[in-house]
């Protein structure tokens, strides 16, 4: 058991909500042991898909499986080895935050009395609230809250651990902190990270999928990706009057300001002209581009779709 | 302009959403709904105000109790919703911001209130809804209506429901703003609902005066419906609409300051801050202005190795239990933290325990506070609504919903749903703690019940009582309720929605009959009801008891098997994902739990319900109503058949109370009294008791034996012919089969054996009593309108005696070895035989139609009195007040001999009754008291008041009035007769042994049922038809007399008109003989008093407008008094109609330190309506005075007869 590697399996997963929007579309992927993130916009489905996996929301259609275990027929089983941050949660205001961790403890099946006392104590240092262990939750900050959220997903050493924009609130040592432990995690573990950052993808994950309007646009590892992108991505800076032109021209896959004047990317197989200069992608390049339609997947994908 | 706007979205969001809707619906279906249930009286129209007023303030109550999420949100949504630092930034003022949130709120509710009014309105002109005519709704359809009046629909809203509403929104919102949570506006609604009742209505029955109770109540339950309304008149119900004058106007202006008061505290302490997690109590007392320690942190970044322990995880069964004692630990904080959970029963015990000395009495005398005094006031049943723990059930409710809710209102369900903690354990973890709850309220009450005994010095305190019936019985049936209030939380799944229909179930389970549903087994939680009495212990109230708990558990177990299939773990919603969920969940162990679970709920359901409607006969009230309107349809014709009397009873009786088991063989006696021939004897036999082996003493032609009606007809071969006398034999077989649905009156049962001849042997003749009395019912069911009793004017009525039998009575009675029957008549002789005692009575005489046959444990104890022998029976641990009653009886025989002709027995007895009464009734020769009275601890010293002396002496009185004596006709006024005069007697006798401060006393307790609020309408003493003139009318006016002509008189007139009519023959007595015997002997210039006392309903309204005094120079005081007074005359209806007066009224002036009883001045004046002027001198110096000083006369209000001298 102990080094039994799992993976997740998610087949044709599909899932619509009563007022009609359709969180997730035919979502297939293979998740391997390792970090792997899940990039896509606000309102992509991430969260849907994460609360899916964490067993507390039911697909209308297809199946999961960790390693041989049916998700959503197996949650017993499931949430045995489950660590799970959701997105947004709330703590109880007035218990301290080492009374609520024990108390988690226990509900994570760490029955005995000694092993919760050193596993809490472990948690509350590696997330920093050690110093913090009396003191009730309500006056909790932001960060705090959300350090205290990974304290319990780390809970139990869960082999499936699903983390749902955990960087958000957090300050960059934190972040960094505890992107570390969950990379860690990750050597043994299947870790989902789902995120709206591209550099929590780059700097961690091994595999990457990302995702929008409910469907997986692209999937792949993230130096791969970023390779297949090599020789493709231009660049040229422009003032603001002629971004439109360039726009109806060109593949515009981001455009940022810099010094008061607009730095465009643009897609292109081919050299679009002098004005522009090659640049080396890097993973924000693949989001922008998968996300403006111009991988090959969603390319092929979507042939003959009339884009909005 | 800012105003505006958040009032137009607050009400805009407020009327978007669902639940308000909701609650207009619950409102307007309860108001259309209590048209169909809520039958008229006699000449009330279906629309009379008393109708429309009365369910607004119903209505209100429930609005108060299921709406107050209205306000809540309104005060808090921002807050918990987190939207606040949006709206606490913006340039908004608070008076502003809360203004605008307040009167959205208070609009919206006025809106859902509105269905109220307009609801009723709709009831009386919505096409005809008669749907439930199989029960027992009166309503005819002929019935009119009144015509459309507006303003009595305008009135109710504007004057009761605004201003309620208004002073209930503002207490919501105050608590919601304060403590920035939503729910806690329940908390308010709950102590406007509950306490401020509680709280009016101990205030009014502390300081006696009910006035308090109109001003404090704010919902209006108690102040408007239980004492303003309850004193209308049926032509007042119809038109009379509560105007905002008086009392009400009081209550108004207070609550409309109290709120208006709690709005500004709101303002001042609410500010535009981040809220603070501190104890929302603070929050009230000052605000706080600590910020949220921001937490600084170091930004060096330590790579390190992660070092999580491996620490062992199991997921087996002591696992799961481990998790659910962790959750139920958590909820058990959870509540207890509360500031509500542990405090408020504790402080309600505890608050009890010290007041006891106000709780544990009985007519406002003191009982002694044996356990089972001190744990019927801590046992309340969990519906019961009129009890103080009430309370519990409403936390239950209350709590319920919070830890359901918990991990979802706070947002941490994701995380824990996440667990693997099976779905069985979270469930079970949270009831677990609410189970340590409600044990913990037991044990309070436990605490409190022992620390009340020990404060009132009770002798022994038993333990294993306290917890048999707290921990034993109460608790089962609080689990059972929160049980299901889980149930129903976790099925429904909208917090708002499961308060509601908890709160409906609540309300079922509560007025069951109002649903229609009667069987025990049809209602939640309910069983035929335990007691428990020092003689009879719980008797045989367990065994019932336990089989219809365990079918509850059983049900409440399959409802748990339903909660867990259809509990929401995770977000999934949806019905149709959670029924899939329900049918993937109803797998393996739970449908073998729910299989098992059924079969044995089938098993133990048949059980009782052969033991209720097999063994027993089951009826309904409605199927009672009808069998009673058959009875009358079939056997009505021969109401006026002739009959013979029964003339001799001899009994052999056989007890056998260990198996509620009696064997009766009679012989009776008849005698035909009547001057024709009678042909045919009817027999009516007690229902569901077997009468067999019946034999006359001469021959029969033909029987009909109606099994279904209790009916006998036997066909006499030869008419019985005046005068002649026939002889009955018969057996009665007693055996209580099983168990019913309902209590049953224990008959037959170890050491308590207590029961009349009506409950088990036959009856000669149609039986009136099973006819319906009701006169509205009595239409339904199209049978002919007759009197309650017939008219004192009605000569054909005058000639049937009050009590059908005169019989004399033998017994031979043999009960367990250990008990001792008692029975009418002298006690010949006892024996033992086959480990049985027997015992033999006989009586010297005639003793009515009425007798009781007991058994018990008794202890005796025997005094002579003039060669009557005295014997008392009585429960050997309840002595302390043997003495009293033997010298009371004493006293009383002696008394009465001497006033009004001897006593005919040469034996009395008296006996304690087993059962919870605080009364005593009496037989000829025989007086029976319960247990309560026997429990009775009176201030027998000078200023105290004996009660228990009188309530003996009155009894003893019926020796001379009533029973074998003085027989009245069965016709209006026999009552007064047999009560009023017994009252009056029996004061005597207090009076002779107490004095006058006893009587006065008494005289008090006769007007405090004045003060109670009731109708002014009521019938003369003489055609008197209700208890209350017999008795309390009765006594004031038999007292007043005496003062007035004094008692000599009034008692030869008595002697003489029981001499009269001491022969049980015709003509029997009436009032008017009695107003003809009183007439003798008063003075013609007090003939109006009598009239007044008697023959109308008069009332004086007397009051000492002022009072001053002067010394002359003699030395004297110069007493000038300015009174006022008017008398007037209402009639059953009750229109008033005021009368000119000239009375003779006592002055009485009174020196300081000096008592009632010795006055500087006592005089008969004589007083004209209206203001007058009365000058007087006294020897010394005044210190108070008045007008009817004694309060001789009828005034409701006499708290104003007497005035004290400035100074």
């Amino acid at each position: 058991m102990e080094n039994h590697k799992f993976s997740l399996s998610i087949r044709n997963v599909s899932k619509t909500y009563r007022n009609g929007v359709q969180a997730l579309n035919n979502v297939s992927l293979e998740i391997p042991c390792g970090m792997y993130g899940l990039l896509g916009p606000n309102g992509a489905g991430k969260s849907t898909l994460m609360r899916t996996l964490a067993t507390l929301q039911e697909p209308d259609e297809g199946e999961i499986f960790l390693g041989d275990i049916d998700v959503w027929k197996q949650k017993d089983e499931v949430r045995q080895m489950l660590g799970y941050l959701p997105q947004e949660f709330g703590l109880y205001p007035k218990a301290r935050a080492e009374d609520l961790l024990d108390y988690f403890a226990v509900l994570k099946g760490i029955t005995s009395r000694a092993s919760r006392k050193e596993v809490v104590e472990a948690l509350l240092k590696q997330t920093n609230l050690w110093e913090k262990r009396k003191q009730k939750l309500g006056g909790f900050s932001g960060g705090m809250k959300q350090r205290f959220g990974v304290a319990v997903a780390l809970l139990g050493n869960p082999k499936l651990m699903i983390v749902d924009e955990p960087t958000a609130g957090l300050d960059p040592a934190e972040r960094v902190r505890f992107l570390n432990l969950l990379s860690e995690l990750g050597e043994n573990s299947v870790v989902i990270l789902s995120t709206h950052i591209v550099e929590d993808v780059s700097e961690l994950c091994t595999r990457m999928a990302i995702i929008d309007k409910g469907q997986i646009l692209q999937e792949a590892e993230p130096l791969m990706a970023v390779e297949r992108l090599q020789g493709r991505v231009w660049r040229r800076v422009v003032e603001k009057n002629v971004l439109q032109e360039l726009e109806r021209e060109h593949k515009v896959i981001s455009t940022k300001l810099l010094g008061g004047q607009t730095v465009a990317h643009i897609f292109s197989l081919e050299n679009p002209g002098s004005e522009f200069e090659q640049v080396q992608p890097d993973l924000e390049d693949v989001y922008f581009t998968t996300m403006a339609g111009y991988s090959q997947k969603r390319v092929l994908q979507q042939k003959g779709e009339v884009r909005l | 302009m800012i105003f505006w706007k958040i009032f137009c979205s607050e009400f805009a969001y407020q009327t978007g959403r669902i639940s308000t809707w909701l609650y207009l619906l619950v409102l307007l279906v309860f108001a259309i709904g209590m048209k169909l249930i809520i039958g008229t009286g006699d000449g009330v129209y279906p629309n009379n105000t008393f109708h429309i007023t009365a369910m607004t303030v119903i209505g209100v109550l429930i609005w108060l109790v299921i709406g107050a999420s209205v306000a809540g949100e309104a005060a808090a949504r921002d807050v918990q919703m987190r939207m606040h630092p949006l709206i606490y930034t913006s340039p908004v003022t608070k008076l502003k911001y809360l203004g605008g949130k307040f009167f959205a709120a208070y609009a919206v509710n006025a809106l859902i209130i509105l269905v109220l009014p307009l609801g009723v309105m709709l009831s009386f002109y919505l096409p005809d809804m008669d749907f439930m005519s199989g029960s027992d709704i009166l309503q005819s359809m002929e019935e009119k209506l009144l015509p459309f009046r507006p303003a009595a629909y305008l009135n109710v809203y504007f004057l009761i429901a605004l201003p309620a509403v208004f002073v209930a929104t503002a207490l919501q919102f105050t608590f919601a703003v304060l403590s920035r949570q939503v729910m806690t506006s329940y908390i308010a609604s709950f102590l406007l609902a509950v306490f401020a009742q509680i709280i009016a209505v101990s205030a009014a029955k502390l300081f006696g005066n009910w006035d308090l109770i109109k001003v404090l109540d704010p919902v209006g339950i108690s102040g408007i419906l239980g004492s303003e309304m309850s004193t209308w008149t049926v032509s007042e119900k119809n038109t009379r609409l509560i105007k905002l004058e008086g009392i009400f106007l009081w209550n108004r202006i207070l609550w409309l300051c109290i709120a208006v008061g709690l709005l500004w505290h709101t303002i001042v302490r609410f500010s535009f801050t981040n809220p603070v997690t501190k104890s929302w109590w603070n929050r009230f007392k000052r605000r706080s202005k600590i910020q949220t320690e921001s937490a600084a942190e170091t930004g060096i970044i330590r790579i390190t190795a992660i070092s999580i322990p491996q620490v062992p995880q199991s997921f087996d069964f002591a696992t799961h239990f481990r998790q659910s004692i962790t959750i139920a630990w958590s909820s058990f904080k959870i509540i207890a933290k509360h500031p509500l959970g542990l405090t408020l029963v504790g402080i309600m015990a505890m608050v009890s325990a010290i007041l006891g000395f106000l709780i544990i009495t009985e007519s406002g005398i003191p009982i002694l506070p044996t356990t089972q005094n001190v744990l019927s006031f801590y046992t309340a049943s969990v519906n019961s609504i009129g009890s103080p723990w009430v309370v519990i059930t409403l936390l239950i409710m209350f709590f319920v919903g919070e830890l359901v809710w918990y991990e979802r209102d706070r947002g941490l369900s994701d995380i824990a749903d996440a667990t693997p903690a099976p779905d069985w354990v979270l469930l079970f973890g949270k009831f677990l703690g609410l189970v340590l709850i409600i044990v913990i309220w037991m044990g309070f009450l436990m605490i409190g019940g022992l620390l009340m005994q020990l404060l009132l010095g009770a002798e022994k305190l038993e333990i294993i009582l306290y917890l048999k019936m707290l921990f034993g019985l109460q608790l089962v049936d609080y689990l059972l309720f929160a049980l299901l209030a889980f149930v129903i939380h976790i099925v429904i799944n909208q917090k708002p929605i499961g308060f509601l229909v908890v709160l409906l179930v609540f309300c079922f389970m509560a007025f069951p009959l109002q649903f229609g549903v009667e069987h025990s087994m049809l209602i939640y939680g309910a069983e035929p009801g335990w007691w428990y009495t020092d003689m009879r212990g719980f008797g045989p109230t367990l065994w019932p008891w336990l089989w219809f708990k365990a079918y509850w558990i059983v049900w409440a177990f399959l409802l748990t098997v339903a909660a867990k299939l259809f509990w929401t773990r995770g977000r999934e919603k949806g019905l149709k994902h959670r029924l899939q969920r329900a049918k993937h969940r109803f797998t393996g162990t739970t449908r073998w739990m729910a299989i098992i679970g059924i079969v044995i709920l089938f098993g133990l359901g048949s059980f009782i319900f052969y033991n209720t409607n097999v063994l027993n006969d089951y009826k309904t009230k409605s199927e009672i109503t009808e069998w009673q309107a058959e009875y009358e349809r079939r056997y009505g014709q021969y109401r006026n058949t002739p009959q013979p009397k029964l003339m001799a009873t001899k009994l052999q009786v056989e007890l056998y109370p260990e198996w509620q088991q009696a064997e009766i063989r009679a012989a009776y006696t008849l005698i035909n009294k009547k001057t024709v021939a009678i042909d045919s004897i009817h027999i009516g036999t007690s229902s569901g008791i077997e009468f067999t082996k019946v034999n006359f003493d001469r021959p029969i032609a033909s029987v009909l034996i109606d099994k279904e009606f209790s009916h006998h007809i036997y066909i006499l071969k030869q008419p019985l012919k005046p005068g002649e006398t026939l002889k009955l034999n018969f057996i009665v077989q007693y055996k209580q089969q099983g168990f019913q649905h309902r209590g049953t009156k224990p008959l037959v049962v170890k050491n308590g054996t207590y029961f009349t001849n009506y409950d088990l042997l036959p009856r000669i003749g149609y039986q009136h009593s099973r006819e319906i009395g009701d006169a509205a019912l009595r239409r339904k069911h199209q049978l002919a309108a007759r009197p309650a009793i017939p008219s004192l004017y009605d000569g054909e009525a005058r000639k049937k005696s009050f009590s059908t039998d005169q019989t004399t009575f033998e017994a031979i009675i043999g009960t367990a070895k250990d008990e001792i029957a008692v029975a009418p008549g002298a006690l010949q002789r006892t024996w033992t035989e086959r480990e049985r005692s027997y015992f033999h009575y006989k009586t010297d005489g005639p003793i009515g139609g009425e007798y009781r046959i007991l058994s018990a444990d008794y202890a005796v104890k025997e005094i002579k009195w003039n060669g009557v022998d005295i014997n008392i029976y009585y429960h050997p641990g309840h002595v302390l007040n043997i003495d009293r009653m033997l010298q009371s009886a004493k006293s009383s025989l002696e008394y009465f001999t001497e006033q009004f002709g001897p006593y005919p027995f040469g034996y009395l007895t008296l006996v304690e009754g087993a059962g919870n009464t605080s009364g005593a009734s009496a037989d000829a020769g025989i007086i029976y008291y319960g247990e309560q009275y026997a429990l009775m601890n009176p201030d027998d010293s000078t200023s105290g008041f004996d009660l228990p002396y009188y309530i003996m002496a009155h009894e003893i009185a019926h020796q001379w009035w009533g029973i074998a004596r003085l027989e009245p006709a069965y016709v209006e006024g026999a009552g007064t007769l047999i009560e009023g005069l017994s009252v009056y007697s029996g004061m005597q006798v207090l009076e002779e042994a107490y004095g006058d401060s006893h009587l006065q006393k008494y005289v008090d307790f006769l007007h405090s049922s004045y003060a109670i609020p009731r109708s002014l309408a009521s019938a003369s003493l003489l055609q008197a038809n209700e208890p209350f003139l017999y008795y309390k009318k009765g006594g004031l006016a038999m007292h007043a007399l005496s003062e007035y002509i004094g008692k000599e008189k009034v008692n030869g007139a008595l002697r003489s008109l029981l001499h009269k009519h001491d022969t049980r023959e015709l003509p029997l007595p009436t009032t008017l003989d009695l107003y003809q015997e009183l007439k003798q002997v008063t003075p013609d210039s007090l003939n109006y008093l009598l009239k007044d006392l008697f023959m109308k309903n008069t009332y004086w309204r007397l009051k000492t407008e002022q009072i001053s005094a002067e010394q002359t120079t003699a030395g004297n005081w110069e007493v000038t008094m300015k009174v006022e007074a008017e008398k007037f005359v209402v009639d059953a209806t009750g229109t008033e109609e005021k009368v000119l007066m000239n009375d003779w009224l006592e002055i009485g002036i009174y020196e300081e330190g000096q008592s009632m009883k010795k006055p500087l001045y006592l005089n008969m004046h004589q007083i004209k309506s209206g203001d007058q002027i009365i000058k007087l001198t006294t020897p010394r110096k005044p210190s108070y005075g008045g007008i009817d000083p004694n309060y001789l006369m009828i005034d409701v209000r006499i708290e104003d007869n007497i005035k004290y001298l400035k100074g």
